[in-house]
């Protein structure tokens, strides 16, 4: 237990694994022991085993996958969401880093949606856009956008001035010390704010997909529910939980791989 | 750029500081003068060495001569700068600035850091591709980064990384190089280096140089002419040329020239009041 109270000593890789998988383990035997004894009825709570028995019939029955179409309508709708919260948002942080006065003008109609409750949104969208895709899309996009804007501006403001008077220094325009030097400069942490976005739509994916429920990993949720199919509710949420980790673990993966420069400063 | 034009744009050269003030507000309301009435002319190539000590306002007067003023003030607050008789008020084409905190991009190599100013519309239009490809394999070559010019900024040390700024510089051609304390932040070692490298690339491509530093004996082993600044507010108090050739040796350094030399500045300083610091090298 030497250097337990160390915050700047890491574990080395298999150390740290090894207590990951230990605490993971250690749930699913409390979880087992709950199951097993009884202590909460399996209406309440269903066992491991029921819910990896969920999970292979939602995965293969009777010559179709549940899960898989279920999947690749969330995917999709997060896919397109996610293409307009960066081809939107991106741009709109940008601009309101680059100038001040633009932020000013935009950051009040902006910043408040951050604490806003969004799910409470979801009647408004319905109204305005009835129960089809458009409204399903608008959801996710609202709630993903809320949070990338701000970010963006924050990551164009984090950029050190140094950067930005050597460029006007040589010659170039303001707009061009913005595009050739600041963006750049600030493209990792853009793409920290993307993979926050991703992360927040598959925490919305669900609430998205409880309206007018036909398709997506949202609906298997909420159709389990309706059965009291409570093994297939929790195999649906670690579903999620498994794809949101991938996710993440993917965009990681490739922003490391595009911006090596940044853990070199 | 052909030789002979060369030559006729660098007879040209001129730079007047013309009765400058610069003050700011202070925190406490009134203003604070940091630059009292500073004029001075430059009018041919040469290192001309602005030394006074830190935080006396040399960078403030540096900005002036064609650089980015990053402050949110009117500057000059009074008095006029004239680069070749046109009064100069933002950044300017005919200079370039190497800062102690070399400004050079961690996401470029070494490379692209060097030609980063042809990625820019003004030099894209002015010096066509296969002459910019010229000039900064040759800067590469002068300032020994030809075998590291594919590694990043962050595999470079401190003297390499200003080596990338200095050719970023000059692969302009510059008129006016403005440095403000390029070598401050650097060991001795690797600072006499830079300054052996420094005379060098100013042979070759010879400019109207300034150069602040609050270090004496880089005053003393680079300068072609001493401005002696003092502190708070700025204003000249010493003004000399040294005419020794350069590189300078260690006996220069040691001969009564220069101790005398020395002695002048030290006193010079001391006269006048002042809170900041000079470093003296041994």
């Amino acid at each position: 237990m030497n250097n337990f109270w160390n915050p700047y000593l890491q574990p080395d890789d298999r150390q740290r694994r090894i207590i990951g998988a230990a605490s993971v383990l250690a749930l699913l035997v409390f979880w087992s022991i709950l199951a097993v004894t009884g202590i909460v009825s399996p209406a309440r709570l269903p066992a491991p085993w029921d819910v990896l028995k969920a999970m292979a019939y939602l995965s293969w029955h009777e010559g179709e996958s549940l899960l898989l179409t279920a999947t690749l309508w969330s995917l999709g709708r997060l896919l397109v969401a996610g293409f307009l919260v960066v081809a939107i948002g991106i741009p709109a942080g940008i601009v309101m880093g680059a100038s001040p006065r633009v932020n000013a003008a935009v950051s009040p109609l902006v910043d408040p949606f951050r604490s806003a409750p969004v799910v409470a949104l979801l009647p408004i969208l319905v109204m305005w856009l009835g129960v089809g895709e458009e409204m399903k899309i608008a959801f996710l996009f609202i709630g993903a956008v809320v949070y990338l804007i701000p970010m963006v501006r924050d990551a164009i403001q984090a950029v050190p001035q140094n950067y930005w008077i050597s460029a006007r220094d040589l010659g170039a325009t303001q707009w061009e010390c913005i595009i050739r030097a600041v963006i750049p400069m600030a493209m990792p942490r853009i793409t920290d704010a993307v993979i926050v976005a991703f992360s927040v739509m598959w925490t919305y994916i669900t609430v998205a997909e409880y309206v007018n429920a036909k398709s997506g990993l949202g609906q298997l949720i909420q159709n389990a529910r309706r059965f009291s199919a409570w093994d297939q509710v929790f195999a649906g949420i670690f579903i999620i939980m498994a794809l949101a980790l991938l996710t993440y673990q993917l965009m990681t993966a490739i922003k490391r791989k595009l911006y090596p420069w940044e853990t070199q400063l | 750029m052909s030789d002979s034009g060369q030559v006729r744009l660098l007879a040209s050269i001129s730079v007047e500081l013309i009765d400058i003030i610069q003050e700011y507000p202070s925190p406490s309301g009134g203003v604070t003068r940091v630059v009292d009435g500073i004029s001075l002319a430059f009018s041919k190539p040469g290192i001309n060495m602005l030394l006074g000590p830190s935080g006396c306002g040399k960078s403030t007067i540096l900005q002036m001569m064609g650089g980015v003023r990053p402050i949110n003030a009117k500057t000059p607050t009074s008095g006029k700068v004239m680069i070749n008789g046109i009064e100069c008020n933002d950044a300017h084409d005919d200079s370039v600035m190497v800062f102690q905190r070399y400004a050079n991009r961690p996401d470029l190599s070494v490379y692209d850091n060097v030609a980063f100013p042809f990625r820019l519309n003004l030099w894209k239009k002015k010096v066509p591709e296969a002459e910019w490809h010229k000039r900064v394999a040759e800067m590469l070559e002068e300032t020994g980064l030809k075998d590291k010019k594919d590694l990043s900024p962050a595999q470079l040390s401190g003297g390499q990384n200003q080596r990338v700024a200095l050719a970023r510089a000059l692969v302009l051609r510059p008129r006016i190089l403005l440095m403000d304390e390029p070598f401050g932040a650097l060991d001795a070692q690797t600072r006499e280096e830079m300054q052996r490298l420094l005379i060098s690339l100013y042979n070759e491509h010879p400019c109207l140089i300034v150069f602040v530093t609050h270090d004496v004996t880089e005053a003393l082993m680079l300068g072609d002419r001493v401005i002696v600044l003092s502190s708070q507010p700025a204003k000249v108090s010493d003004d000399f040329t040294i005419t020794a050739m350069r590189p300078r040796s260690a006996d220069w350094q040691r001969s009564d020239e220069a101790r005398q030399l020395e002695k002048r500045i030290l006193t010079s300083l001391h006269t006048a009041p002042g809170r900041g610091v000079v470093r003296v090298t041994i």
